[in-house]
């Protein structure tokens, strides 16, 4: 039995982040230097559950600049509406006017007591879409957090599904399954900035977590994660302030490669896509998302990455399939510079004007159908 | 504001989960203290029919519910069926001989919004005859005039009616709906009797369904009988015969066991001559689109 054996909990042993599946490996390695054991082992310790203060569970930063007062009624109903209740909630005014913050702090205030006594108000000025998460990261007290935007839904169980995969893995990200759905700014009967639901929630999102499908584009709203606290306190990672847009698919590509990622096998929120009014996509220009991406994958290009369990097989098979591409340019190079195809181009030329004279033939009797008829 | 007028929420309990019963109880609570305080409400009930096979409540559980009503202002009351009653059959019962202006339909797990009664009380006057609430996280589809709210029907998961409508159709039809339906018939008749009906969107109602993770809505069994059940009777009753023809034959046919039944049950109703009496010969009211009872937006 090694020493190792003797200090990990068996729990820990089962599903840990990625990160700390990497000390364990380390640390199963007969020859280890005892010193580099030692301190390897703390540092271990600082990444398993529990070795930061959390409570509750789960801490909701919604951010929101008091424009879409509806909206941010809707999420907090569906907040209060929670089967599992061992949550707060960081409502995070960010840059509100002075009427609109005004709305905000009404409608904390008018919420059921026992819901409405885990709701924080704080406030931010200045700074881009990475500023208020910042400090919702900073206010946060939960052993998850997880970020909700005040026009996104959830169903009932969203907290209890990312419970309930905390408890099988621990210090991952979890991810569940989310849809969307399109609406419009509408005024409703009484003239109110409402909108109208134009069509079903459709499970457009991939159903798991890939990270190499995540290089290429987001499949990740926001709210269908949870991120484990620890990547933020112990780790150091904070959403990148100098990117305009795609915070969050930063976060999400760096965190991962950290923790690893559960996936949770539900649907447990519905992402709204606005078609009209004001959203990140109208906000800011494709110059602006281009830059934002740019910034991410050179960020992430930079950095030494943990890959997933399993992506020496995935990086194999996408390197065959690029083979098997420039096999196949190769040999219709090949074959456009042989002697039989130049040898048969004039029969490729009789063939072509055929068939051009046979469409041709075929749209004049068409024609001339058309004008009998009439 | 003068208007106050009084309300009786009424909800009708199943085997539900008592901890859920508590929570909406606490919601409608603060909803209620929210429309005292806005000038909307003058006394209260929260009145729930079990309709449970044995009584769902506690001694704990309805000191419980007591404390969180009357800390709003309200009054609340427990009857226990001691027999299923339906979802029409509970709301009529609780109904009887009460007084107040306004009655509210409410799910009893449903999670209102702070201004969820204050906002359907706004919209409950003159000729309005009952309103719904505008349900989360999955929308009902059924459409919706942008200005007025005007609609075919209003869902009873959470619907505000007022009283004198109420007493004028003599409440829900329970002699031909059980648990799907009745709500479509209840507007409609306020409808041929001149009301309009409404769906507020400023009213919201968590209403806990939970979709497939292709996002599909898997119905229960109960759902697909009753509301089989329902779809040819609601037919027949709106004078639409040649349409509950066709559903008859397409349940016989459709292989389903509940769709079956359902057909058997009508045959049964018309031999023993237990039909409704049929309305809307001119079909001025009755919307059968595509087997909704509206035109849905999607």
């Amino acid at each position: 039995m090694t020493s190792v054996d003797q200090v990990i909990p068996d729990g820990d042993l089962k599903n840990p982040s990625a990160l700390a599946d990497l000390f364990d490996q380390l640390l199963r390695e007969p020859n280890i230097d005892k010193t580099f054991s030692a301190r390897l082992m703390a540092a271990r310790e600082c990444l398993t559950v529990g070795s930061i203060e959390s409570e509750p569970f789960l801490s909701v930063l919604l951010r929101t600049q008091g424009r879409r007062i509806e909206p941010l009624k809707d999420a907090l109903l569906c907040l209060a509406a929670q089967s599992d209740q061992d949550f707060e909630v960081i409502v995070i005014d960010h840059d509100a006017d002075k009427t609109a913050a005004a709305h905000v702090r009404r409608i904390v205030a008018e919420q059921e007591p026992t819901f409405r006594d885990r709701i924080r108000v704080i406030e931010v000025k200045g700074g881009g879409r990475s500023a208020p998460l910042n400090a919702g990261v900073a206010a946060a007290r939960g052993e998850y957090l997880s970020v909700f935007d005040d026009d996104d839904l959830i169903f009932g169980h969203w907290v209890e599904e990312f419970h309930v995969a905390a408890g099988r893995a621990s210090g991952r990200m979890l991810r569940a399954v989310s849809a969307t759905q399109r609406v419009r700014p509408e005024v409703w009967p009484h003239d109110e900035l409402g909108f109208r639901t134009l069509s079903n929630p459709h499970a457009e999102y991939a159903q798991s977590f890939d990270f190499f499908d995540h290089l290429r584009v987001n499949h990740s709203p926001f709210m269908s994660l949870a991120f484990p606290r620890m990547l933020f306190s112990v780790l150091g990672l904070a959403f990148n302030d100098e990117l305009s847009v795609c915070e969050d698919w930063d976060l999400i590509l760096r965190g991962s490669s950290l923790a690893g990622v559960d996936d949770i096998e539900a649907l447990t929120s519905i992402y709204r896509r606005w078609e009209g009014g004001n959203s990140s996509y109208t906000d800011h220009s494709i110059n602006s998302w281009r830059e934002s991406e740019r910034r991410v994958l050179g960020g992430l290009n930079d950095s030494a990455l943990l890959m997933p369990p399993g992506s020496v097989t995935r990086v194999r098979e996408l390197l065959e399939v690029q083979a098997e591409g420039q096999n196949a340019r190769l040999q219709l190079i090949h074959l456009t510079h042989s002697r039989e195809w130049r040898w048969t181009r004039p029969l490729r030329v009789l063939l072509r004007m055929a068939a051009r004279g046979k469409r041709l033939l075929r749209r004049l009797t068409r024609r001339g159908t058309a004008a009998g008829k009439s | 504001m003068t208007d106050l007028r009084s309300l009786a929420v009424q909800s009708i309990l199943y085997q539900n989960d008592v901890e859920e019963i508590i929570r909406a109880a606490r919601a409608t609570s603060n909803a209620a203290t929210y429309a005292r305080e806005n000038g909307f409400l003058s006394d209260w009930w929260l009145m729930l029919g079990d309709s449970s096979p044995s009584q769902l409540l506690d001694a704990v559980a309805l000191d419980t519910i007591r404390g969180l009503v009357e800390e709003s202002g309200g009054q609340f009351s427990y009857e226990f069926f001691d027999r299923n009653r339906g979802h029409g059959g509970g709301h009529n019962k609780l109904a009887q001989g009460g007084s107040t202006d306004l009655l509210l339909f409410l799910n009893p797990d449903g999670i209102v919004a702070p201004d969820t009664l204050a906002a359907l009380m706004q919209t409950v006057r003159d000729d309005v005859g009952v309103a719904d609430a505008r349900q989360l996280p999955m929308e009902h589809p059924k459409n919706f005039l942008a200005k007025t709210g005007d609609t075919s029907w209003a869902s009873g998961a959470c619907a505000m009616t007022q009283r004198a409508a109420f007493d004028l159709v003599s409440g829900f039809d329970t002699e031909t709906f059980f648990m799907y339906c009745d709500d479509v018939d209840y507007s409609w008749r306020l409808r041929l009797h001149g009301y309009r009906v409404v769906f507020e969107p400023g009213a919201r109602l968590f209403h806990d369904k939970r979709l497939t993770t292709s996002a599909d809505w898997q119905p229960g069994e109960a759902e697909v009988y009753y509301s089989a059940e329902a779809a040819v009777l609601l037919a027949y009753k709106y004078s639409r015969s040649d349409l509950a023809t066709e559903i008859l034959e397409a349940f016989r046919t459709s292989g389903d066991e509940a769709q079956w039944r359902a057909a058997n049950e009508f045959a049964n109703r018309r031999r023993l001559g237990t039909l409704p009496t049929q309305l809307d010969e001119n079909h001025d009211i009755g919307a059968f689109v595509a087997g909704n009872y509206a035109v849905h937006r999607y």
